[in-house]
């Protein structure tokens, strides 16, 4: 092949990579979904131990058989504020169910006196679980809260909701992966 | 010299620095790690509370003993996703930054030196036998 043909060959292959380029830019829907992705997704969760804030154990591994809900929190998040009464009518709500998940507030970056005195002050009796050095955040892969993850009873990871909760939006999650559960 | 400074980097490349300490690895790993929160900061730099809990988790991992530093690296990766590395992995797409400059790099000498070698075939070259017989024509007309 002559070298004015070998470069009209390999312009035409770099004219047709940008024209893809800009094809995908163009089609690209924007990632706004408040689920999101993660790698834990389908994997077992994360062996986590830590403490409430009453000094109690926990280990999320010894949960296994409920579903349960981890809320990563800062009680001077302004989302995290916002969706907290969201969080208290999910509470209510699963505390009525034989088979009603658990939720646990993960304490990101805040300290207990602020967490007690935030939860007697808008409600929420669940535990509040201590996470120095933020092993459980680098663990569950959380950067920013709120965040809100959802493990089976098997203790496989299901969901992963980032950013502030809309209404109904963790129950009407939690029933969709229950009738997937038990299908 | 082109062999000279080949040499030097291969030998550069693979010299071993010896045992590293522990917090020599811990900063060596965090500054591959960029900060989830910030933008263009790596989790060494970073005092944010996401690159702080990053940073504490190296140095539980690394004081463990238990994994390599690329194991941790992986650890991090898989949490926080691909982005989290400042050093792309040179395997599957990812291989594409470092593989693309090169081509590119290769391609363009060898365009260099396609266009250099057609001006010198085009240079103009010695007067042909028929060439001197024109002039040497053209000289006895205009002498007589």
């Amino acid at each position: 092949m002559k070298s004015k043909n070998l470069v009209k060959f390999v312009s035409a292959i770099v004219a047709v990579v940008v024209a893809m380029f800009f094809v995908v830019l163009l089609v690209a829907e924007p990632d706004t979904d408040m689920v999101a992705r993660s790698p834990l997704l389908g994997q077992p969760a994360p062996a986590i131990s830590s403490r409430t804030i009453e000094g109690d154990p926990f280990a999320l591994e010894r949960r296994k058989g409920s579903w349960v809900v981890l809320n990563f929190f800062n009680s001077t998040c302004v989302p995290c504020i916002n969706e907290h009464p969201l969080l208290v009518d999910f509470a209510d709500a699963e505390s009525r169910r034989p088979d009603g998940a658990e939720l646990y507030t993960i304490i990101n970056d805040d300290n207990s006196e602020s967490i007690r005195n935030f939860f007697d002050k808008n409600g929420g009796d669940w535990s509040k679980i201590t996470d120095d050095n933020g092993a459980i955040a680098v663990a569950f892969g959380v950067a920013r809260v709120p965040e809100t993850w959802i493990i089976d009873p098997n203790g496989v990871v299901r969901l992963r909701i980032t950013g502030e909760l809309t209404e109904g939006l963790l129950g009407r999650q939690v029933d969709l992966l229950r009738e997937d559960f038990s299908s | 010299m082109f062999l000279l400074a080949g040499v030097l980097l291969v030998f550069g490349a693979n010299r071993g620095g010896g045992p590293k300490t522990q917090q020599e690895r811990i900063d060596s790993l965090t500054s591959n790690l960029a900060c989830p929160t910030c933008s263009g900061e790596s989790v060494f730099e970073s005092r944010a509370v996401a690159a702080e809990a990053i940073r504490s988790e190296v140095a539980r991992q690394v004081a463990a003993g238990l994994r390599t530093d690329e194991e941790i690296l992986g650890f991090i990766e898989q949490r926080f996703g691909g982005q989290v590395l400042l050093v792309p992995r040179a395997d599957g797409l990812d291989s594409l930054v470092w593989a693309l400059p090169v081509a590119v790099a290769v391609f363009s000498l060898f365009m260099l030196f396609s266009a250099f070698a057609k001006w010198r075939d085009n240079r103009p070259s010695a007067p042909s036998n028929d060439d001197e017989l024109i002039v040497a024509r053209a000289l006895d007309e205009r002498e007589s």
